[in-house]
């Protein structure tokens, strides 16, 4: 399907693409060879897309990587050998994968074909991520150019546009989105696919791609005051730092600055106020065009910055206007100001055309014939909802077997006993019944966490991390606390996927369950663990699919949860349990009734198990038959058996 | 009606299909020579979950996100559910409110009342519409799954859209299995506006 969708069509042709699918698209047309990622909201579908189509295309490598890290360096290579490649992440993911950056983002391929886009996917208003974080900062750590799109037609053009840069000046260049650009659909003009110019007689010369003191140093002078520079005088020159509405003069004596997404708002915000303003659109936002920044501010008394997130265009802005002496007043949110009551805009949550319309207001005292103000203080008393565990879902199963044996430990040990989350849908055991968290940082913590509390008191320590997080970035804090001899308890909560993020493989998933499962070597986590001589326990459900599941489990985790207060022994649980979207594609599920002469309605199974599949009406208990994904647990824990199989 | 500047608010709960929904009609406006702007929510909307999109389109590129107070109509998966976005209504009341009546309830929480729905709902909008859309889709097609069809089909009457253009784009958007009951819901959705049309 997708193979249709994005690689067909040529150029002129109108599709109804996705920001993402967009810079897919804009990608085979500069002649990508190689895409790198790992998962992760909103810029998945940028891998999953070229996944599915790259050996049709006839792309020279396509994974997802174990984790951002091993993406950067994987592409990083083959960029140097003379490919052009593309790597994809999200926000956090720069934070993984910023170490090796640093070097790359010096190197000079000596390749003709080289070339290197890298997609950030910000996540302002953290919709899906575990921080909300502005990686434009990076953008100076490293000294790379960088572009941002503001709708899925310049997901398109700049994504090619990055491609052109990158190969021309030798240097990577960051792609930047939000979630409401890689996840916003709308029309988009397509030009023609471009073939791979790759060629296999390379040139991998140490003296500019080995980072070592003896060559690096003029290397990075090399890249400052060379390449950086012609980057500048690129940004200077191109049309994606574009002045609108050049000529208009307003009586406010007013200018905008803005990029990416803040963009799309402003224009319907100024027609909303039926004001008109110049529009300096910053599309090239590494380097910024000092002088073309320099001539838009001279005409104005007053200048607002809109920008997602951080004061990172405003801060500059701002110097920018002392270096050249100029008294233009600027605002924007402030980067010296930490008083909330001050701030025309926040640097928290996501902008919108709302909060820009009622900050203008207060710049020019415009008063709109729709009040805002008012629209903004009705109140409704709506339902609260929670995101919640699917049906089905085995982390409900673990945590409700975790509760279970945590009850009886605290009984028999009298230990406090603390819970270490990572990041994965069995986040949401933080969440009442459950509250199983006590602190969670990012991506692998979970390990290293429990071991920071295990060695500082007497309490009894749990780490909860799943199986792709656990490869992504918990071995090495496993390691360390085998290392340490850290009595702590590390339940893998093994569902077989990257479930979050769309039940996407890992290293350690089942090969036959997907697409490019055949060309790939499953990792057998078991045998992995027994190899670092770390205690190992592994109970599955699917497999053995017996109505026990669930108290052998609640068992173990007690038992070893015994040894580890009582021997300090550092115990792992690996518990195999499949997430319910990828088994409910394979096999029809077996659903369960509620037989309600047998039930007395305790309210176990939906207000302690809480089964969103399963209802109450007039007292009656009952099992939605469009929700319930046949995972049986309910079945196992009803007290009063009164919950069967569908009767066939 | 302006179809210069159009936006269409969609609230619901996660794995509703809101996604596909928008897909589906944006599809077809586009190709009618609009210019479309979604939002979608994807990542952790996980079943159950609340999610609201927004489809915008017209005669210039719109924001992916609208200004409150501008929606011209909200339309809502589940009953509740639009007390969420009931600030995107117009204040002069025009916005069109196109409410499923599927209720889902959640343990140890009052759903909101009827009466207070209906208070608040009259206070924002003269055009209410209440549709049976889980009981029409099971009726009709025998499957839940075509229920967004069957708003589709509702839907259609307020969009500068024919029959035949949504149907065009269900074919492209729906595998051969599921085609043929998502076109007979659509087909029902269409037949309901003509009744409630009459009686009005």
């Amino acid at each position: 399907m997708s193979y249709d969708k994005i690689f067909k069509g040529k150029r002129g042709d109108e599709k109804f693409y996705l920001g993402n699918e967009a810079i897919v698209r804009g990608a085979l047309e500069s002649g990508i060879d190689v895409y790198t990622y790992y998962p992760g909201t909103p810029s998945s579908e940028v891998g999953e897309t070229f996944m599915e189509i790259f050996k049709e295309v006839g792309m020279k490598w396509v994974e997802r990587s174990i984790n951002e890290k091993v993406a950067i360096e994987v592409a990083g290579a083959a960029y140097a050998r003379g490919a052009t490649v593309m790597v994809g992440m999200k926000n956090v993911g720069l934070n993984v994968a910023s170490d090796p950056l640093f070097a790359l983002a010096t190197t000079r391929p000596k390749n003709k074909n080289s070339a290197m886009v890298i997609l950030v996917a910000d996540d302002p208003q953290q919709h899906s991520s575990a921080v909300e974080m502005d990686s434009r900062y990076f953008l100076k750590i490293f000294k790379i150019p960088a572009l941002e799109p503001s709708n899925p037609q310049e997901c398109l053009e700049f994504t090619k546009e990055a491609f052109k840069i990158s190969r021309e000046l030798k240097l990577p260049v960051i792609l930047r989105t939000v979630t409401m650009i890689s996840h916003a659909r709308s029309n988009v003009i397509v030009g023609e696919i471009k073939p791979s110019g790759i060629r296999d007689d390379f040139n991998l010369s140490k003296e500019v791609n080995v980072a070592l003191r003896l060559y690096f140093l003029e290397l990075k002078e090399e890249h400052i005051y060379n390449r950086l520079n012609q980057a500048l005088e690129i940004s200077e020159n191109s049309p994606l730092n574009k002045i609108e509405n050049e000529n208009i003069k307003n009586k406010f004596d007013l200018g905008i600055i803005t990029s990416g997404v803040s963009y799309s708002y402003v224009g319907d915000t100024l027609d909303f106020l039926e004001l008109e303003a110049p529009i300096l659109k910053i599309g090239f936002i590494n380097p910024l065009p000092e002088r073309k920044i320099v001539v838009f501010l001279k005409q104005f008394k007053q200048i607002f910055v809109i920008e997602e997130n951080d004061t990172y265009l405003e801060t500059q802005i701002l110097a920018i206007a002392h270096k050249n002496s100029l008294n233009v007043k600027i605002h924007g949110k402030d980067p010296f100001s930490y008083s909330k009551e001050n701030k025309l805009l926040s640097i928290v949550g996501e902008l919108n055309p709302t909060k820009i319309a009622l900050a203008l207001m207060k710049i020019t005292d415009i008063k709109p014939k729709i009040d805002l103000n008012q629209i903004s203080k009705k109140k409704y008393d709506t339902l609260a909802r929670n995101p919640i565990m699917c049906p089905g879902c085995p982390h409900r199963t673990t945590g409700y077997a975790l509760q279970k044996a945590i009850k009886k430990i605290k009984l028999i040990s009298g230990k406090n006993i603390y819970f270490y989350q990572d990041i994965g849908c069995y986040t949401l055991l933080a969440f009442p019944p459950f509250s199983f968290a006590n602190v969670k940082y990012c991506m692998g913590s979970s390990i290293a966490l429990a071991q920071g509390v295990a060695q500082t008191s007497e309490s009894f320590n749990i780490a909860i991390i799943g199986d792709g997080t656990f490869f992504h970035s918990g071995i090495p804090a496993l390691l360390n606390g085998i290392y340490n001899k850290t009595p702590i308890l590390v339940l893998i909560l093994d569902n077989g996927w990257i479930g979050m993020t769309g039940q996407q493989p890992h290293p350690g998933s089942d090969t036959r369950y997907y697409k490019e499962g055949s060309s790939k070597k499953a990792i057998n986590l078991e045998e992995f663990l027994n190899g670092t001589g770390a205690n190992v326990n592994v109970i599955k459900h699917y497999e053995n699919n017996d109505n026990e599941y669930f108290l052998k489990l609640s068992k173990l985790i007690y038992e070893k949860s015994l040894d580890v207060i009582n021997n300090k022994n550092l115990h792992v649980i690996i518990i195999k349990d499949e997430c319910i979207q990828k088994t409910i594609k394979r096999q029809a599920p077996v659903l369960r009734y509620i037989d309600n002469e047998l039930c007395n309605n305790c309210g176990i199974c939906y207000r302690k198990f809480l089964c969103p599949a399963i209802d109450i009406s007039e007292e009656l208990v009952y099992i939605d038959q469009n929700l319930c994904l046949g995972c049986g647990i309910c079945e196992m824990i009803c007290p009063n058996k009164a919950i069967h199989r569908e009767e066939l | 009606m302006n179809f210069d500047s159009y936006t269409i608010v969609v609230t619901g709960l996660g794995g509703q299909g809101l996604i596909r929904f928008l897909q589906i009609l944006g599809n077809a406006l586009m190709i009618k020579g609009y210019k479309v702007m979604t939002s979608e929510t994807h990542g952790l909307s996980q079943r159950g979950g609340k999610v609201s999109c927004f489809l915008r389109f017209g005669n210039k590129l719109p924001a992916p996100i609208p200004m409150i107070g501008s929606a011209d109509i909200i339309l809502s998966l589940e009953e509740s559910s639009i007390l969420d976005v009931l600030y995107y209504a117009k204040p002069d009341k025009s916005t069109n409110l196109i409410i499923s009546t599927y209720e889902k309830q959640q343990i140890d929480t009052k759903y909101p009342s009827l009466e207070y729905l209906l208070s608040v709902l009259y206070e924002n909008s003269e055009n209410i519409y209440f549709i049976p859309v889980s009981e029409i889709a099971v009726k009709h097609t025998g499957n839940l799954k075509a229920m967004n069809s069957v708003i589709l089909g509702y839907i259609l009457k307020f969009l500068p859209l024919d029959s035949n253009d949504l149907e065009e784009s269900l074919i492209q958007h729906f595998s051969e299995k599921n085609l043929e009951l998502n076109l007979k819901g659509f087909k029902e959705g269409q037949k309901l506006q003509s009744i409630l049309s009459e009686n009005e």
